[in-house]
Order: structure tokens, then C-alpha cells, then sequence
């Protein structure tokens, strides 16, 4: 058993035993300071494997910015922990289970059948990131195209889905203040002078004179 | 290093499209509400025009191009003018509804249009990778979509339940790669074709294993049982309008992603995903029939309907010759035009604050509008199955395709429950024409604008198509066939 | 050419939709104009296509028009066979059409359904040219059930009369006998030849001669023999021959320009048409011509035998309709198809010209259609007097009139004929000449000559319990008059081509006018016998006045002109010595007993007994209902499966996959 593979196994299970953890314990916030430590163990794979721009962009991104974003997310909401936790042990047989059938599926799989070569290291010029960056904008230039449309409708969604005028909502828009302009504010209105106590039919007659009057000045 | 500049020419409808909806989410930005008819008149014009594009680089070749990434073959072209037409149709008459409740929003119409372009993704897809984006790009879309409408709790709930089952899906989907890809070291489909015609035997168990995945993704996809549990909760939870696109055009692309994935891709390996899909038919065409008949909801019994066409469409498919692969495709279209119609019913009969979504609703709907009541009688008519509409022909195709493939008992389980399914549609008839009205809707309905006018032609298209299914049998055997 | 026919079988079929589905916007006239416009121009160009294919040089036409689908290799299509034979048909068809459009102007003015009715007439234009022009079996069905279905719409025209109604059904239910054996014919010759085209199936005519059929162990039939059987008791149904004849003479409940145009000229020729358009099968088959020849026979004297007794002016007419469907039938069982045609197309003139008269007579006489309320009618009504008295001398085969020519023909060729049942069909026909001849001139003296009976009128008055037509009961006695011209103008216009068609006989029977559309085997045609002692018109009359056929034709006349009017009292005594037979007559034989108690009424005391058992009890108790019941309760229970929880739904498809992974992988 070599260092690295005992380092593999080290790290496998960290992530398996982070991931259990995860989804057992009973604060969120636990919960997700442990999905940091998958994210991290994973990565360290990832560098085992010598992908090590992968393993970097892993920790970058997803610890650094997603999970940083998701604690804030956890740690505003007021989750109502019990509510969710119902009916775990009810359930928890059936899928102790199920999960077993299948890691046991997956092992039998993938240690009897699946037999593959342990591929050649790359000397220490080889670099990873450039390796991936001379096919990103050639070959794969399609796909990657298609991923950043993808971003571009998240960013549609999220927008679409939280940005919202209340109706209720009392805030003032300065620019609409600074816009506003005499005739939006004064309107002046010409209407003929009352006499008291005239009676209806001649006050209709004086008020069309009275009009008259208006437009001639 | 050596890399050619890729030939641009066969994604220039994609481009097009890519191009159309940033620029018209740029304009929608300045719109004020009341002048969102522009937004929508520069979606529509976009896939009359994308049509247009497809329909002049329309050619007998396949041509592929970005690195093998993109296909253009007939298939291709004829799926695609497919999809324009039903989103076209489906904008059309969720217009009216989105309008009546005050969401007429710009991203209804934009989010649309990249779903457009998600389905044109998965249908010219000769790459894993492609196929996989192409199919996000839709699924997010359509995700954000059913929750487009915020106060509607209900369509939020779809949502959540269409987004979190939809990402289960695709990790099955990914991991299922991931096994193909590891087995044959490519994530291009000829290739992986070529390699699984050239494995030995050892590599068999591994490959079903990743084909598994790939299978469930897909089943997941169009709705089949078990992997339909989502159908009946987002149909019924989303804004129709909403439910009147996932429910028809995204199928077309589906059945694309289908035909990339298993028959172009996995191919050699029919012998195995023959039975999954024999197996994903029989349970579709069963839970789907016979569950629609306790449905009082119209869209969720036209859910469960759904469910039960994926089921046929699968027979097509499994059948595993061209004639098959054709037949299928003509069902998967045929499917996609009737439900537009259907769905459409629903929201012409609707008004802001009623949604005519129960089976009730329909109640002598011949009173109200005979006209009307006429053209839903050829839609359902055509759901079950029923001559001489176009539907009847769609079921005679796939149920001899898989007859043709020495599966008569497949063909005969078909017919037992489609039998059972017509009589849910016919109870709709037997509601329409020989009930009285509900009566808080017993005024007739009074037809008007280009919903109206589009709905009869819907209606009809299904009827002549039935008639003369000769071209559009002919142009599904020369997508497959050349 | 393709454009002009499409464009004849198309005229009519606009003119139809425009005067069906906007009639009421178009109003009567516009209803009548645009039906007659449309028929006008499929005459027209029937003529044009005739002078090309007969005295121009355009060869066959034979092109599918349309595919509507491939089903295993079958095609079904719309395509057209334009030959002597079709060119003939179409114009025989529009002509006769259109002259019967024109006539239903002034018998129909005052009817409520006049656009409905123009609109029918059209319509069954159109299927009757499609029907004639098909170059397939399927658009050959198609035409055979769209004239059926307007001949059903037509009889029962006026719907509120509980007679017609019967009528329609009676037409319809027996037609539809007809047509299975006409499919199944079809389906026995697409079946061997794989292939609906009329070009593709005959040339297959001659290996199915040997092919054999194996029905039930045991049963083995020649193929052939088979499937020709049955098509022509579909053209038994639709030609009215014995014992499918029964709707006929009911169908006479339809206004009677449809009786000239469906039920006399056109439609029940159907028939006889496509029995000379399959010749190149049926000469393969002397069992089918010999049952041809029968069946012709019988029908040609036995129903003329039944026109002796009636007294409605139309059934006379019917009944004569019937037994010279009975000479053609004969014709084509003694492969003289020529002659049939012939005598198709000769028939078509002087009965429909017969039909118009005698509803020019019923006009005059206000809807009444007794003959014993009649006579003398020929001072009233002299232009259809003699194009009556034109169309009776065609009808009974007077030298030179067209009837002439095509019945001598007819009785000759099957004289000539060595064919089993040759000889009894010979004695048969050679009768029916006297019996014709009788129950013409017995109903043309009865209506035109003698004293007027208009004061029976109210005796023999139809009560139809129809509120449309009661306004004649308050008249006083009748004053006959002579009807207005768009009703006589179609009379004699018709009594021309009554007289002249006859002397087409040369080119048509013994040239080579239906050489390319018609075959018939070297040994069996008589026609080529009888041609070789043609030498010209005169010479064919001259040789006729020698032969039996003529001299039988006179004694008939002489013999009604004797009873009717020299001694009308004679009849009477004669009825009352032969009692039995004028029972038997006036009961049609019994047929329509027969079939009322064993067919209808059996049919009915099955279905009860089927409904009860079979139906109430094992198939809506226990299959409909029970299984309805069984998929409610499941489906019921199943529903609650879906429980709107997102995590039952995640479980359902993680088991879904573990399913298939274990069915698969392990």
C-alpha cells in the first residue's frame, strides 16, 4: 500500500464520514460547516488524481463562494427544525435499506467487473490548467458556450423569481422626485364664477358665456 | 496544437436564437408593462424566422461540426421546425392567459425562448456533454417557469418538487455518463457507438450498469412510470399557460435526447435497453390509463394521459427498426400537437379568477359554444385514439412497429389500454354533449381573438392530418430513413 | 388532360358544397345556379374527353393522382383510368344529370328543401364520376358507398313520410348486403394480387384462374370463381337483381327526378359498369358468367311480370327499370359486355326520358300517381305525350329506336352463347320482349289515351300524412296542363339521343370502340359472331323484323292496345280468372314478406335475444361493468400513491432504479 493510496482512503473516508454526518446532524449550520468538509476532501482527491485545477477550483468556488453564500442563507432563515426532522427514524429503516442495496449493487459493479489499468503519472511540466484551457475555447468551445447560456438564464431566473414591486410597498424613488416638473404638479382649471342662488337653467347659460369668455382671452 | 476554426454554418438557427433572446431580454428591460406585445411579437417573429433558417438549411447530409459536438441531420431539422411550431402555438395561446392574471412578464416569453434553445441543444446533440447542457439549459428554464408565477403558492410548490427531483434525475444522468464515458473513453456518440460494437463481453455488465442511468434520466425526462411521480403534481401546480409549454414541445426534444442517447449512442446495445423500455412501456401505458380515470382535475387527468402516450412512444422505440424509430417520432409529434390543443382548451375556456381545470368545467360545453365543444371532441378523439383523426394512425403506427418486432403481446397490452383510456376521454365527450352546465358557467362562450382562431385550426390540423397522414408519415420516415 | 379531370370530377363537388353547407346564404337561385354551373362544365368537358378518346387520338389515361397512404405495401390512392369505356360513362353520367337538374328547377319549386336537394344531386355527381373514372378498387368502393349514401339521402328526401323513411332504410340495409360481398370480393382479389390497381390486379387474371381456396377443410373453391361471385353481389345490390331487387321499387318514394337520375340511368348501372370494367377477369370465370346469366335472366322477366299489375306510374316504370337491368345483367353473363354497355347507355336515354314524363304527368296531375285516375292526359299535355309515346317505342324495342338495336343485340348474343344456362336465359329474355311490351302500352294507354278519370283522384289520393304537400286536397276536379319548359325542354332533349344512340350500334358493338377497355376471350365472344353477319343499320333492322324478338314485341303492344283500349273492361274478368297468379304478382313474389318476417324479424328476435343474454347479462354485467368497476376500485386505490410528497416521489424513483439495475446488472 502506497502513501498516496493510503492517503485516498484517508480522504474517502473523511467525505463519507462528513456527508453521513451532513444529513444527521440536527443544525443546519453543522450541516453545512460539514458539507465544507466534503468539498475540501473531495478536492484533496481531485488532487490525487493530478487534476489539480479542479481540485482548486473546487475549494475556490464551492467552499469559498457557494457554501459562504448558503450559511448566510441558513443562518437568516429561521428553519423550523423539528418540522423537518419529522418522521426521520420512521423512514430511516427503509432507507438504511435501500442504501444498502445499492452501495452493494455499486461495489459489486464496480470491483468485479470494472478492471482498469492505473493510468501513467504526468511528469511535473505537465500542467493541468493548461491543459484544460487549450481545449475549453477549442474543442469543447460548443459546450462551453452552451454553459454560460445556462448561467444567463440562472441569472433570468433568479431575477424574475425575487425582484418584485410590492404593492404595499411605500418606498420613494428619487429620481421620479427630481423629475417632476410644474404641469405635473398644477394644473389650472377654468371653470365659470358661481352666482348664488341662480337658478339651474340660467346658470347653464352664463356658464357657457362665461366660457366663452375664457377662450377669447 | 492543431485546431481549425469549426464550420458555423449548421448552428446558425441556434445562433440566431441565441442571439434573438438576449437582444429581446435587452428591449424587454426598457419595455414598460403595458407594451409587452412587443416582447412577444419579437419571440414569435424569432421562431418564425428560426424556422425559416432551419427550413432553407433543411438538406439530406448529416453534417457535424464544433469538434463532432453538433449534429445536423434531418432528424434534426424536422424535430426542430417540430418545436417551433408548438412553442409558437403554445405562446400564442398562453398570451391571453398570462394577460388575464396580470403576469403578462417579458421572461415568460424569454425564458420560453431559451427553452427554445435548450431543445434545439439536446436535439442536435452528438456529444454527451452537449446533450446533457442542452438538457439543463431546458430543465432550468422550465424549473423557473412553473415558478414564474409568485403568488400562486401552489406553482411554487410544483417548482420546487419539478427542481428537486429534476436534479436527482440529472445526477443519475451524469453518473450514467460518467460509466459510459469511463467504459469507452468518449463522450462522443459515434464513438461510443463504435466502441460498444468493438467491447468484448467483459465490458457488458458495466456498460448496462451505466445504461441503466442513462435510461431512468431519460424515463424521468418524459414522464414514464416510475419516474413519473413529478408529471401529475407540476401539470397541475404550474400556470397552465405553463404546463401548455412543458408539456408539449420539451417532449419532441426528449424524444430527440432518446434517439441520441440510446439508439444512436447505445445502439449496440438494444438487446439491453430493448427490456428496461419494455418494461418502462408496460408500466406507463398501465398506471397512466387506468390512474387518469379518478382524476377530477382536466390537467391532471391529461397528466396522466401524458404518462400513458410516453408509454407508446416508447413501443415506437423499442421495436428497434427504423420503421420503429419513425413511428415513434410521428407519435411524439402528433402527441405534441394534440396536447397544445388540449391544454389551450383549457385556457380558452378559463378567466381570471376561474381556471377550468376540472373535468366539471367542460359540462355542456356543446350548449355553451357547439363550435368549440366540436373541436375539443377532436382532440380528445385524438388522445384516445379514435379515427379518423390523426391519433388513431400514431397508435396503429407504433402498435405495428412493435408488432413488427415480434412483440404481438406488447401490441395487444397497448390496445387493452387504450381501450381502458378511452373511456376518460369519451366521459369528457359524453360531458360535453350530454350534460347540462354547470351554473356558474352556463352563459356561452364567446369566441375571440387569435386564440380562438389558432384553436380551430389546432383542432383541425388534427382532424386533416388524420385524413392525409400521408405527409407527415412521409416526412417522419425520411427524418429517419433519408 | 390530368387538370380537365380533375376539373369534371371537381365541378359538381363545389357545386354541392356551395349549395349544401351555404345555402342559405346563396338562396334558390343561387343554389340552383351554381349546382347546374358545375355540372355544366364536367358535361362539357365530358364531351371534350369524349371527342379526344373517340375521335381524337388521346390514348389511355391511366394515372394515380393522389397517394393517400401505404399500408404494407398496398397503396391506396385517388387515380383516374380514362378510357372509351369511362368517356362513354362520363358522359352518359353528366349528361343525364344535367339534364335532371335542370328539370328539378320546375318539379322541385315549390319545395322546402330545394338547395338541400340540389346539393345531394350534385353531390352525387361527383361520386358517380368517381366511381366510373377510379383506376382502383379502393376509389371504386369509395364512389359505390357515396352513391349508395345519396341514394339513401335522396329516397328519404322527404323525411316526414313514414314511407319513405322505410324506403331508405330498406335501400340502404339491402345495399349494404350487396357491399359485403362486393368487399369481400375486393378483399379476395387484393389478397392474391397484393395490389388494389385495376392494371396490376388484371394481369394477375390469368394465374388466379388455377389458384384455389381453401375456406373451411374440405371447402376448396377456385379463387377466382370466388371473389367474381362476390363481386357481383355487390353489383346485385347496387343493379337491383333478384333477390337483392327489393329496394328498388320503393326507392320510387324519392321525388322523381331522382328516380330518373339514380334509380333508372345512372347509379343502378353501377353495376353493370363495373362487371364490363373487371371483363378481363370475370372471362376467366365461366361459373361467375354463368351465374351472371341466371341471375340476369331471372330478373329480366320475373320483375317485368310484376309491372303488369301496378297502378302507380312510377312503380311501372321501376319494375321496367328492373327487368332491363335484368337484359344488361344478361349481356354481361353471355360476355356480350358491348352489348350490355350498349344497352346501358340507350336504357339511360329513354328511361330517364320515361322517369321525366311520367313526373311531368305526376306534376299535372298534382301529385297523384295512380294511372286509374288518369287518361286521355295527351290533349292536356302533347309535348310530353309524344316524347313519352319516344321513350315507350325505345323501351319495347321498336325498329328504329335505340332500344331496338341494344335489346336485339342483347337477345341475339345470348342465343349465340354456349355457356351452361345459356339456353334458359334465352327463352327468358325472348318472353320478357311481350311482357315489356305489354306493361308499356298498358300504362301508356291507361295515362294518355281513354276517357279522363280526374274525378277518381280523390280515390287513389297518396295519404302521406305530410303537412308540405296538402294544399291539392282542397282543389276542385283536376284541370291537367302542360307543364313549363324547364321540364319539357329536358324531355325532349333527352328523347333525342332516345332515338339516335341506336346507331351507334356498329362502332360500338362490332368496331373496335371498346377494344382496349373491354376483354373477352376468343371462344366465348358471341358479339364477334354476330359481327360477322353485320353489314349496316338498315341490314340490322331489316334482319330484325325476321326475328322472334320483334314479332313478341308486336304482339305485346297489339295485346294492350287490345285490353286497355279496345275492350277495358277485359282486364278486370282476366285478373279475376287468374286470381292466384295476380296474387303472386301483386305480393312481388313474396320477397318482401319474406325478408320482413325472416330477416327483419329474425334479425330483430336475435338481436333481443343476443341483447338479453349476451349483452345485458354476460358482456355489460360482467365484462363492461365489472371490469369498469374493477379499474374504478384499482384506480382508486392507486391514486394514493401519489401523496404530494417530494421525498415518496424521490423514494419512487431511486426504487424504480434499483428495480431495473437488479433485472439488469445481477
Amino acid at each position: 500500500m502506497t502513501f498516496e493510496l493510503i492517503l485516498f482512503y484517508a480522504f474517502g473516508a473523511i467525505l463519507l464520514g462528513a456527508a453521513l454526518a451532513m444529513i444527521s446532524v440536527r443544525n443546519p449550520v453543522h450541516a453545512a460547516l460539514f458539507l465544507v468538509v466534503c468539498f475540501v476532501a473531495a478536492a484533496a482527491i481531485w488532487l490525487l488524481a493530478e487534476a489539480e485545477f479542479l481540485g482548486i477550483v473546487l475549494v475556490l468556488v464551492y467552499v469559498g463562494a457557494v457554501m459562504v453564500l448558503f450559511l448566510f442563507v441558513v443562518m437568516m432563515l429561521d428553519i423550523n427544525l423539528a418540522k423537518l426532522r419529522e418522521g426521520f427514524t420512521e423512514y430511516l429503516p427503509v432507507g438504511v435499506v435501500v442504501a444498502a442495496a445499492m452501495a452493494t449493487v455499486l461495489v459489486l459493479v464496480i470491483t468485479r467487473y470494472i478492471t482498469m489499468e492505473v493510468p501513467e503519472r504526468a511528469g511535473p511540466e505537465y500542467a493541468n490548467t493548461e491543459a484544460l484551457g487549450a481545449i475549453l475555447y477549442t474543442e469543447y468551445v460548443y459546450p462551453f458556450e452552451i454553459a454560460a447560456v445556462i448561467l444567463l438564464v440562472a441569472i433570468i431566473a433568479a431575477i424574475s423569481l425575487t425582484m418584485r414591486k410590492r404593492p404595499d410597498n411605500k418606498s420613494i424613488d428619487p429620481g421620479q422626485q427630481m423629475a417632476v416638473s410644474r404641469e405635473g404638479r398644477v394644473r389650472m382649471v377654468s371653470m365659470p364664477s358661481e352666482k348664488k342662488r341662480a337658478p339651474r337653467r340660467s346658470a347653464q347659460g352664463s356658464g357657457s358665456g362665461a366660457s366663452d369668455d375664457d377662450a377669447s382671452k | 496544437m492543431n485546431f481549425e476554426i469549426p464550420n458555423f454554418l449548421p448552428a446558425v438557427p441556434e445562433m440566431f436564437v441565441l442571439g434573438m433572446a438576449c437582444l429581446i431580454l435587452v428591449i424587454d428591460a426598457f419595455l414598460p408593462d403595458s407594451r409587452r406585445d412587443i416582447t412577444y411579437g419579437l419571440v414569435q417573429a424569432t421562431l418564425v424566422a428560426a424556422a425559416g433558417l432551419t427550413l432553407w438549411m433543411m438538406g439530406p447530409e448529416t453534417v457535424l461540426t464544433f469538434s463532432d459536438t453538433f449534429v445536423k441531420d434531418p432528424m434534426a431539422d424536422i424535430l426542430k421546425v417540430a418545436v417551433y411550431v408548438t412553442s409558437f402555438l403554445v405562446f400564442l395561446y398562453a398570451r391571453p392567459y398570462l394577460m388575464e392574471r396580470g403576469i403578462h412578464k417579458g421572461e415568460f416569453y424569454i425564458l420560453g425562448l431559451f427553452a427554445v434553445l435548450g431543445m434545439m441543444i439536446m436535439i442536435s446533440g452528438h456529444n454527451l456533454l452537449t446533450l446533457y447542457l442542452g438538457l439543463e439549459l431546458l430543465s432550468l428554464s422550465s424549473y423557473a417557469l412553473v415558478a414564474f408565477w409568485r403568488d400562486s403558492t401552489r406553482a411554487t410548490e410544483a417548482a420546487m418538487k419539478y427542481f428537486v427531483l429534476g436534479a436527482l434525475a440529472s445526477g443519475l444522468l451524469l453518473y450514467g455518463m460518467s460509466m459510459i464515458y469511463g467504459m469507452t473513453g468518449s463522450l462522443d456518440i459515434a464513438v461510443i457507438a463504435a466502441e460498444l460494437t468493438a467491447a468484448d463481453e467483459s465490458l457488458n455488465i458495466p456498460l448496462v450498469f451505466g445504461l441503466v442511468f442513462l435510461v431512468v434520466a431519460i424515463a424521468f425526462k418524459l414522464g414514464a412510470v416510475p419516474f413519473h411521480m413529478w408529471v401529475p403534481d407540476v401539470y397541475d401546480g404550474a400556470p397552465t399557460a405553463v404546463t401548455l409549454f412543458i408539456a408539449t414541445a420539451p417532449k419532441i426534444a426528449a424524444f430527440a435526447f432518446l434517439m441520441r442517447l440510446l439508439v444512436e449512442g447505445m445502439g449496440p446495445m438494444h438487446a439491453d435497453w430493448q427490456g428496461m423500455l419494455i418494461i418502462l412501456a408496460v408500466l406507463s401505458l398501465a398506471v397512466g390509463n387506468v390512474i387518469a380515470i379518478a382524476q377530477t382535475s382536466i390537467k391532471r387527468m391529461l397528466a396522466y394521459s401524458t404518462i400513458a402516450h410516453v408509454g407508446f412512444v416508447f413501443m415506437g422505440i423499442l421495436a428497434g427498426t427504423d420503421s420503429g424509430y419513425a413511428s415513434a417520432m410521428f407519435y411524439v409529434i402528433v402527441y405534441a400537437i394534440t396536447a397544445a390543443g388540449g391544454f389551450g382548451m383549457i385556457v380558452f375556456l378559463s378567466r381570471k379568477g376561474y381556471e377550468a381545470d376540472q373535468i366539471d368545467d367542460f359540462k355542456g360545453l356543446a350548449q355553451r359554444n357547439p363550435w368549440f365543444a366540436f373541436i375539443m371532441l377532436l382532440l380528445l378523439f385524438s388522445m384516445a385514439g379514435v379515427p379518423p383523426t390523426v391519433g388513431f394512425y400514431a397508435k396503429l403506427a407504433v402498435i405495428q412497429a412493435a408488432v413488427g418486432a415480434d412483440l404481438v403481446w406488447l401490441g395487444v397490452v397497448a390496445v387493452i389500454f387504450s381501450v381502458i383510456g378511452a373511456f376518460y376521454y369519451l366521459r369528457v365527450v359524453k360531458m360535453m354533449f350530454f350534460d347540462a352546465p354547470k351554473d356558474e358557467n352556463a352563459e356561452p362562450v364567446q369566441p375571440s381573438g387569435a386564440l380562438a382562431t389558432a384553436l380551430s385550426i389546432n383542432g383541425l390540423a388534427v382532424l386533416a392530418l388524420g385524413i392525409f397522414p400521408g405527409l407527415l408519415l412521409s416526412i417522419t420516415h425520411y427524418a429517419i430513413i433519408g | 388532360m390530368d387538370t380537365i379531370y380533375l376539373l369534371i370530377v371537381l365541378a359538381p363537388l363545389f357545386g354541392a358544397i356551395a349549395a349544401g353547407l351555404f345555402g342559405r346564404q346563396i338562396g334558390r337561385t343561387g343554389a340552383h345556379t351554381v349546382t347546374i354551373l358545375g355540372v355544366a362544365i364536367s358535361f362539357i368537358l365530358s364531351v371534350v374527353v369524349f371527342w379526344a378518346h373517340v375521335f381524337g387520338d388521346a390514348g389511355i389515361y391511366n394515372e394515380t393522382v393522389y397517394t393517400w397512404m401505404v399500408s404494407d405495401g398496398i397503396h391506396f390512392e385517388v387515380g383516374f383510368l380514362v378510357d372509351n369505356l369511362t368517356a362513354m360513362m362520363m358522359l352518359v353520367v353528366t349528361f343525364v344529370s344535367l339534364m335532371v337538374h335542370i328539370y328539378t328547377i320546375g318539379y322541385m319549386k315549390d319545395d322546402p328543401g330545394y338547395q338541400r336537394f340540389f346539393a345531394y344531386i350534385s353531390l352525387f355527381t361527383f361520386s358517380m364520376l368517381m366511381l366510373v373514372m377510379a383506376n382502383n378498387f379502393m376509389q371504386l368502393f369509395f364512389g359505390w358507398e357515396a352513391v349508395g349514401l345519396v341514394s339513401y339521402l335522396l329516397i328519404g328526401f322527404w323525411y316526414k313520410r313514414p314511407t319513405a323513411t322505410y324506403a331508405n332504410m330498406k335501400a340502404f340495409i339491402v345495399n349494404r348486403v350487396g357491399d359485403f360481398g362486393f368487399l369481400i370480393g375486393i378483399a379476395a382479389l387484393v389478397f392474391y394480387a397484393g395490389s388494389l390497381n385495376y392494371t396490376e390486379v388484371f394481369a394477375e387474371a390469368e394465374s388466379m384462374r388455377d389458384a384455389t381456396i381453401t375456406i373451411w377443410p374440405g371447402w376448396t373453391f377456385g379463387l377466382l370463381d370466388l371473389a367474381l361471385i362476390f363481386l357481383f353481389i355487390g353489383a346485385m345490390g347496387k343493379s337491383a337483381q333478384v333477390p337483392l331487387h327489393v329496394w328498388l321499387p320503393d326507392s320510387m318514394e324519392g321525388p322523381t327526378p331522382i328516380s330518373a337520375l339514380i334509380h333508372a340511368a345512372t347509379m343502378v348501372t353501377a353495376g353493370i359498369f363495373m362487371v364490363a370494367r373487371m371483363s378481363p377477369l370475370y372471362e376467366f370465370s365461366v361459373a361467375a358468367l354463368s351465374f351472371i346469366l341466371i341471375i340476369g335472366a331471372i330478373t329480366a322477366f320475373f320483375m317485368g311480370l310484376i309491372g303488369l299489375v301496378q297502378n302507380d306510374i312510377k312503380r311501372v316504370v321501376a319494375y321496367s327499370t328492373l327487368s332491363q337491368l335484368g337484359y344488361m345483367t344478361v349481356a354481361l353473363g353471355a360476355s356480350a359486355y358491348a352489348a350490355g354497355l350498349f344497352h346501358l347507355m340507350t336504357h339511360a336515354f329513354f328511361k330517364a326520358l320515361l322517369f321525366l314524363a311520367a313526373g311531368s304527368v305526376i306534376i299535372a296531375m298534382h301529385h297523384l300517381q295512380d294511372m286509374r285516375a288518369m287518361g286521355g292526359l295527351r290533349r292536356h299535355m302533347p309535348v310530353t305525350y309524344v316524347t313519352a309515346l319516344i321513350g315507350s317505342l325505345a323501351l319495347i324495342g321498336f325498329p328504329f329506336f335505340s332500344g331496338f338495336f341494344s335489346k336485339d343485340a342483347i337477345i341475339e348474343a345470348v342465343g349465340y352463347s354456349q355457356i351452361p344456362g345459356a339456353t334458359f336465359a334465352y327463352w327468358l329474355v325472348l318472353a320478357g320482349v311481350f311482357v315489356t311490351a305489354l306493361y308499356t302500352f298498358r300504362m301508356f294507354f291507361m295515362v294518355f289515351h281513354g276517357e279522363e278519370r280526374y274525378d277518381q283522384a280523390h280515390k287513389y289520393m297518396p295519404d302521406h300524412g305530410d303537412d308540405d304537400d296538402d294544399h291539392h286536397h282542397d282543389h276542385g276536379p283536376l284541370q291537367p296542363k302542360e307543364s313549363p319548359w324547364v321540364v319539357t325542354v329536358p324531355l325532349v332533349l333527352l328523347a333525342i339521343p332516345s332515338v339516335v344512340a341506336g346507331y351507334f350500334i356498329g362502332p360500338m358493338l362490332f368496331g373496335d370502340f371498346f377494344a382496349e377497355a373491354l376483354f373477352v376471350l376468343p371462344e366465348q365472344d358471341v358479339l364477334a359472331t354476330k359481327g360477322e353477319t353485320y353489314t349496316g343499320v338498315i341490314a340490322f333492322v331489316l334482319h330484325g323484323l325476321m326475328l322472334p324478338a320483334f314479332w313478341l314485341a308486336m304482339a305485346g303492344l297489339g295485346t294492350a292496345w287490345y285490353l286497355y283500349m279496345k275492350r277495358p273492361e277485359l282486364p278486370g274478368v282476366i285478373a279475376e280468372r287468374l286470381k292466384l297468379g295476380v296474387r303472386i304478382l301483386e305480393d312481388k313474389y313474396g320477397f318482401d314478406r319474406f325478408n320482413d318476417w325472416f330477416f327483419a324479424g329474425g334479425t330483430v328476435r336475435l338481436g333481443r335475444a343476443l341483447w338479453r343474454y349476451g349483452d345485458a347479462l354476460i358482456i355489460d354485467g360482467l365484462l363492461v361493468n365489472g371490469t369498469a368497476r374493477s379499474i374504478g376500485w384499482i384506480s382508486a386505490r392507486i391514486r394514493h400513491m401519489q401523496s404530494g410528497f417530494l421525498y415518496h416521489y424521490a423514494f419512487v424513483m431511486i426504487i424504480g432504479l434499483l428495480v431495473l439495475m437488479f433485472a439488469y446488472v445481477i
